[in-house]
């Protein structure tokens, strides 16, 4: 099969879950107005605002990937969500309303605690010239630890209702209704794609090395700073919407790979539909699975991700 | 048209070179020897820009490597790392191709010289019949040509080669000597080489550069390189002399007595 009719496969099962899931649950709603309206002002904005958002965390995930040669360095992984899940815990218990640029406070606050969080295990992995990725990945559970202990800090800090709406924040989940949030994430995510269609060619070299990559003209540091930017607004961004939900930047990526290869010119575009099918998916069936009560989708992509990422460690170990 | 002055490179406080000097002309061939840790892939690091100077020049046609972009100086110079390769996640071909990075901006097409540059390099380092398979797949021997065929198909006039027959059986061995022999013979390329193997640097049409502890040694050519107290200085053994047989050259052998 080549890359096009793999790809092509990919956009038809992605665009079959995006038309259904929107349906499902809804029969047993008798009266066909209210179905209608149910239909228009929450099941399909949500159904977009799922592809969005999981296309975009995918996406971040993959450049991450290809950036430290490693599956298992993800924003989530690297505490990039957890500074970003504080930075936006913060500005809510500060009650900042501040706006920059079109951006809302909680999106700022979330965008620069992701950079922060990278800024950190980055230059904490600088410090050694040869520092191993386990060095990377340690660094990055240690920010994690670090941030969500000042998550707790400041829910603790809270009153009871501030505290429980960062905790059900926290557990990561879609549950919009209207079109609002999904215009407010729609350019951020479009605006980080076209950043990483333009670097395509340097996250292949990218994956070879640093080394290999300077000696073929790739501006590594250049380039590294870019992505760094571009994933912590896009990851800021859904955060501070949806809150962190975990594991879709580590799991879409890595099937992607093994399924299109390599190749970013075609693993971004596949990156971007079966990320944004997946998390349509994993919503839908967080929506199902005890209701009319819903689960919080987060839970269920780490359910799916925790035994994902065990297998991935026992693998590269014994690849290694 | 490569000048090297005075050049100082640190990394964490610890010197990695210090006070290196050297010119070279279009079309030489240097091997640049001496012990581990003598600061060999330093220097083919730095004239590269993959780590900073601290001070110094390095210039290739008169122009400081600083004055050039990072795509300039891959379209002039190319460097073959000490990796075999054989963990990267490519087919020979498709990194071949990557190689071409530089002759390209974010939106051009892949042109006919670019595939005319990754055939010329299949064909002259002998792995067009692998172009298809995966790198993790290759032998040593077969990656290490095909990491000078990725370099080649960069098409620069300076090749940095950093031991290329390190994990290589002497079958191997000889065989990337030959290509890297073509290269710099007919194609013109000047090379410069890190290597362990004494021999292969004292040759005649070679300089020798030997650095230890950070600093240059010695430089000179190739031909009057092996020489007892000489080598006997730079790596802290004794070394026994004899004729090669049929060539008529001088051979050092490390004398374990």
């Amino acid at each position: 099969m080549t890359a096009t009719t793999k790809l092509s496969l990919l956009s038809l099962l992605s665009l079959a879950v995006m038309l259904m899931a929107p349906f499902a649950g809804l029969g047993d709603i008798a009266d066909e107005l209210v179905r209608q309206q149910i239909l228009y002002e929450i099941r399909l904005p949500r159904t977009l605002f799922a592809f969005v958002a999981g296309a975009g965390l995918a996406l971040c995930g993959m450049v991450f990937q290809a950036m430290f040669h490693n599956p298992l360095a993800t924003p989530f992984t690297l505490g990039v969500a957890s500074g970003a899940s504080f930075g936006a815990a913060l500005t809510v218990f500060l009650g900042l309303n501040v706006s920059l640029l079109g951006f809302d406070a909680i999106t700022l606050g979330a965008f620069i605690g992701a950079l922060a969080a990278i800024s950190f295990v980055y230059g904490i992995s600088r410090l050694h010239y040869s520092f191993s990725i386990e060095t990377l990945l340690l660094t990055g559970v240690a920010t994690s630890f670090f941030f969500s202990s000042l998550i707790l800090f400041t829910q603790y800090l809270s009153d009871i209702n501030d505290s429980f709406r960062i905790l059900r924040w926290l557990m990561g989940g879609l549950s919009i209704s209207g079109y609002q949030s999904l215009l407010q994430l729609l350019p951020i995510v479009a605006f980080s794609v076209g950043i990483m269609i333009w670097l395509s060619r340097e996250l292949n070299l990218l994956m070879a090395g640093d080394d290999i990559a300077i000696s073929r003209g790739v501006a590594v540091k250049r380039v590294r700073y870019l992505l760094f930017f571009t994933t912590s607004l896009c990851v800021g961004a859904i955060v501070a919407l949806c809150g962190p939900i975990g594991f879709v930047g580590m799991m879409v990526p890595h099937i992607c790979r093994l399924i299109i290869g390599t190749d970013h010119r075609w693993l971004i575009p596949a990156t971007l539909i079966f990320g944004g099918g997946f998390l349509i998916l994993c919503d839908t069936l967080a929506r199902l699975v005890i209701a009319p009560a819903e689960l919080p989708v987060g839970i269920i992509t780490t359910l799916l991700g925790g035994p994902f990422f065990l297998w991935l460690l026992v693998r590269s170990r014994r690849s290694a | 048209m490569i000048e090297v002055r005075a050049l100082h490179v640190t990394l964490q406080e610890k010197t990695l070179l210090s006070d290196i000097s050297f010119r070279l002309n279009a079309g030489d061939y240097l091997v640049v020897v001496g012990p581990n840790g003598a600061g060999k892939s330093s220097l083919l690091k730095a004239m590269m820009g993959i780590i900073d100077k601290d001070s110094g020049e390095i210039l290739f046609h008169g122009q400081a490597l600083s004055d050039y972009s990072q795509r300039e100086l891959a379209r002039l110079v190319s460097y073959v790392p000490q990796s075999s390769g054989r963990e990267l996640p490519f087919a020979v071909e498709d990194f071949l191709k990557m190689s071409r990075y530089a002759h390209h901006s974010a939106l051009s097409e892949w042109q006919p010289d670019d595939q005319a540059a990754v055939e010329d390099a299949l064909r002259i380092t002998n792995t067009a019949q692998f172009r298809q398979r995966q790198m993790t797949t290759l032998s040593g021997g077969e990656s290490q040509r095909v990491m000078i065929a990725a370099a080649l198909a960069q098409q620069t006039q300076v090749m940095l080669l950093d031991e290329p027959t390190s994990y290589l059986d002497p079958h191997h061995q000889v065989e990337v000597h030959r290509v890297i022999a073509r290269l710099n013979e007919q194609l013109g390329i000047t090379v410069i080489e890190v290597s362990h193997d004494i021999n292969h640097a004292g040759q005649k049409g070679r300089q020798v550069l030997a650095l230890a502890d950070a600093q240059a040694v010695w430089q000179g050519p190739g031909d009057i390189f092996l020489e007892q107290e000489r080598l006997q200085r730079l790596y802290q053994q004794e070394f026994v002399f004899v004729t090669h047989p049929r060539s008529g050259r001088t051979i050092a052998l490390a004398d374990p007595l």
